[in-house]
């Protein structure tokens, strides 16, 4: 039971570190993007590849860097909150991102005309600009986070693995020794941090911050937001204090630049140089697999994307219709995103094993969990904002109802964010392939195929190498697909449904 | 009496499309310690000399001549306020980025407020305040850096018409009985009216390209009234300037 209690604590204390550093990351590339031109040509495309790449892909970064260049604890525990943070940054960084370039241009005319130095402007200007968003994404990260723990906490490459203390390895060796009881212990109270940490600080974040009404208590959130401010903002007034001071001269900004991205570049090659050799031949051989099995996962996502949005917009307008069901789906919505994806399997195990056809109805319920949610998230948080207060009243008023109001008035108001939520639950879905179509329970290993079991293989038989290139190439894939479809299809939705008349 | 400020010979051309418009085609003026008025059709490139003269624009050729430590402060058309912050702290924030403290700054803030007539609302969001009362705050914030010159850009032109008045005059009466540090002021208006009531000096400017057309010294002593006959002969003198 301690040790129950011990491995709750690591978890969360874990997924603490990840929030914390994706936060502060966020709020300085994605306000450098907004605001210097060559930073954002240079991030904008990397960006775009990092955040399709799934979580296995950066497996072998974590190990080659984390593990092997720090001190052995301290390393795998680095690693584990460096997969974390993969799974939960990226959205976190394009809301300041684009929180800062939406912000009134005369608003940086003012800071500069006053003088105000990049702290000023950066502690007064662009982080309270980003704070709406910054919530209405961590609902999301904080979900996506929990999502990959298991993977976060039990890093495999072929005879190497690491585990780490923690809630994910407790489920997942309670399931393989066959102890149901401490698997559904675990189960039971991962559920219990998961909706704790929502209705004690999440919700009431949301309902302080985005004005919506959600399933929350508020003491905690009292104290963990006015000491986090108060922080927030003695660390901002040391930075101006600081900054009025010591007038930097002004090309240190681009040299500090320029330092971090050298440093990152010399670890990255350090790191490189303690994969196997480079082998052209393996390098093919995996190139040609992803190309073989990506058709498959491709049927799937879309698949999956489609009746996402299917379910996430009926889940909508029952939502809409009545608040009440709205606070429990977001809830339930809530709590089951964030419900590792591996332990979907030992959950629900007897249907996997069950008949031959349970794999993939698993394996549907994994992907789904990785894609519906973020496109109810987003229906919710700022679709149903959108929907315009004078088109509800034009259609009282002309008693337009039923089918004929979904169709002429509710869908098209909300499919702007329906595209942006639709976007995100695709790369969500691509990225929860990695953990839908491959699964092991000691012995027994279920493969259904796809991009998503082809990184698993090549992660079994500690192909590094191999896991790399095809996580490149898969996330080359579908930031191709982003641009060449997605991009069209926004610009359309944008140009004929968005903004005012 | 030596100039508070100086331009001397400043253009300013802009890109678009691949053309290159030009906006300010030499302008030279010298300012004193008064207050002046620059008129001149929409898009002439009237804000963009502000901008030159603030600093947030370099100019293409030409020099602007400022004292050393000169402080400027800028009304900007639109009040430009953050909304995530009250308006003591909007007006305290230049200073606070100058390096005071916020006891210190809020002090200020305080002060400049009340110059304004709002000392009641210090603690009021942006939002809760209607468009008058957030240009004074935006007038409030450019007096308590304490500057050496003040621009504004179309001050009233965004506000109801008594509103406007009744915040000309409040400026009017700050200029006259001299109780801030301005020494100059720049206004931007396309207002022949506003422009004789306020003003000591009016420079108008030609269409774009602009070009001085003419500068005009306003004689008649505050407070004005514009039924006058010589504030009516003198708005007459303007419009044949600007119709040239
Ligand atoms: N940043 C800019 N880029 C391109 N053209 C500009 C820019 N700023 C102003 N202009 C052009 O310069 C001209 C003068 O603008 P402005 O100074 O704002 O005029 P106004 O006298 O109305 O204040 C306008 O034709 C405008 O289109
Ligand atoms: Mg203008």
């Amino acid at each position: 039971m301690l040790y129950l209690l011990l491995c709750a604590a690591a978890s969360v204390l874990r997924m603490l570190a990840a929030y914390v550093l994706s936060v502060l990351l966020a709020l300085v590339f994605g306000v450098a993007m907004a605001r210097s031109r060559s930073v954002e040509r240079f991030l904008l495309p990397i960006l775009d590849i990092l955040q399709s790449i799934p979580i296995l892909g950066f497996f072998p970064a974590a190990l080659a860097f984390f593990v092997t260049v720090l001190p052995a604890g301290i390393g795998v525990e680095a690693a584990a909150v460096f997969l974390i943070i993969t799974s939960q940054l990226w959205n976190l960084i394009f809301g300041v991102y684009s929180s800062v370039k939406s912000l009134d241009p005369m608003l940086f005319d003012m800071s500069k005309v006053y003088r105000m130095g990049r702290a000023t402007v950066f502690f007064y200007l662009c982080v309270p600009a980003s704070r709406n968003s910054l919530v209405a994404n961590s609902l999301i990260s904080w979900a996506g986070g929990w999502f990959f723990l298991t993977s976060s906490e039990i890093i495999t490459m072929g005879a190497a693995e690491h585990r780490l203390l923690g809630l994910g390895t407790f489920i997942m060796e309670a399931f393989e020794r066959g102890d149901s009881y401490g698997f559904y212990l675990g189960v039971a109270s991962l559920l219990t941090v998961i909706l704790a940490t929502y209705i004690l600080v999440w919700n009431p974040a949301g309902e302080t911050i985005l004005e919506r009404e959600l399933i929350s208590l508020r003491p905690v959130y009292s104290t963990i937001e006015s000491s986090v401010g108060s922080l927030w903002s003695t660390l901002g007034n040391l930075m101006i204090k600081a900054e009025a001071r010591i007038r930097l001269p002004s090309f240190a900004g681009k040299a500090i630049v320029i330092a971090v991205l050298t440093s990152i570049a010399y670890f990255l090659v350090g790191g490189l140089k303690q994969l196997p050799s480079f082998d052209i031949e393996s390098v093919y051989g995996s190139l040609l697999e992803v190309a073989y099995e990506l058709p498959l996962s491709l049927a799937r996502v879309s698949t999956i994307v489609a009746f996402s949005v299917f379910l996430s917009l009926a889940a909508t307008y029952a939502s809409y219709a009545r608040k009440g069901i709205m606070l429990v789906v977001l809830l339930v919505g809530e709590v089951l995103a964030s419900i590792p994806a591996v332990v979907w399997w030992p959950l629900l195990a007897s249907i996997a094993l069950g008949s031959p056809l349970g794999p993939y109805m698993v394996a549907t319920v994994v992907m789904l969990q990785g894609s519906l949610w973020y496109l109810y998230f987003n229906l919710i948080v700022y679709g149903l904002a959108g929907l315009r207060k004078d088109l509800e009243e034009m259609s009282r008023v002309y008693r337009i109802r039923g089918l004929w109001y979904l169709r002429s008035v509710f869908i098209p108001s909300l499919l702007p964010s329906l595209a942006s939520g639709a976007l995100s639950a695709w790369g969500g879905a691509w990225n929860s392939t990695v953990a839908a179509e491959y699964v092991s329970f000691g012995e027994r290993v279920i493969d259904i195929g796809g991009v998503g079991a082809v990184l698993n293989r090549k992660a079994a038989k500690g192909d590094a190498l191999g896991v790399a290139m095809s996580a490149l190439l898969l996330s080359l894939v579908i930031t191709v697909f982003n641009k060449a479809l997605w991009k069209r299809f926004f610009e359309f939705i944008e140009r004929r449904y968005g903004g005012g008349e | 009496m030596s100039p508070v400020l100086s331009l001397v010979n400043v253009t300013k051309s802009y890109k678009q499309d691949g053309r290159s418009i030009q906006v300010l085609n030499g302008i030279s003026l010298e300012i004193g310690e008064e207050f002046i008025a620059m008129l001149g059709p929409s898009g002439c490139g009237k804000t963009t000399l502000l901008r030159i003269i603030a600093g947030l624009e370099k100019p293409d050729s030409g020099r602007v001549d400022i004292p050393e430590n000169a402080k400027v402060g800028f009304v900007f058309q639109f009040p430009t306020l953050l909304p995530w912050m009250t308006i003591l702290d909007n007006v305290a924030l230049p200073l606070k980025a100058q390096g005071m403290g916020w006891g210190e700054a809020r002090e200020r803030a305080r002060k400049y407020l009340s110059l304004t007539g709002l000392q009641a609302f210090e603690d009021f969001y942006p939002r809760e305040m209607s468009g008058g009362m957030k240009q004074r705050v935006n007038l409030a914030r450019a007096l308590a850096v304490e500057p050496m010159i003040l621009l504004m850009d179309e001050p009233f032109s965004n506000l109801d018409p008594l509103t406007a008045e009744s915040l000309r005059s409040e400026i009017l009466d700050l200029w006259t009985l001299g109780v801030t540090t301005v020494r100059s002021i720049i206004m931007v208006t396309h207002s022949v009216d506003e422009a004789i009531l306020m003003a000591d000096k009016l420079v108008i400017l030609t269409p774009r390209p602009a070009k001085i057309a003419g500068v005009i010294e306003v004689r008649i002593p505050r407070p004005r009234d514009r039924r006058s006959a010589e504030f009516q002969k003198l708005e007459d003198r303007v419009y044949e300037l600007i119709a040239a």
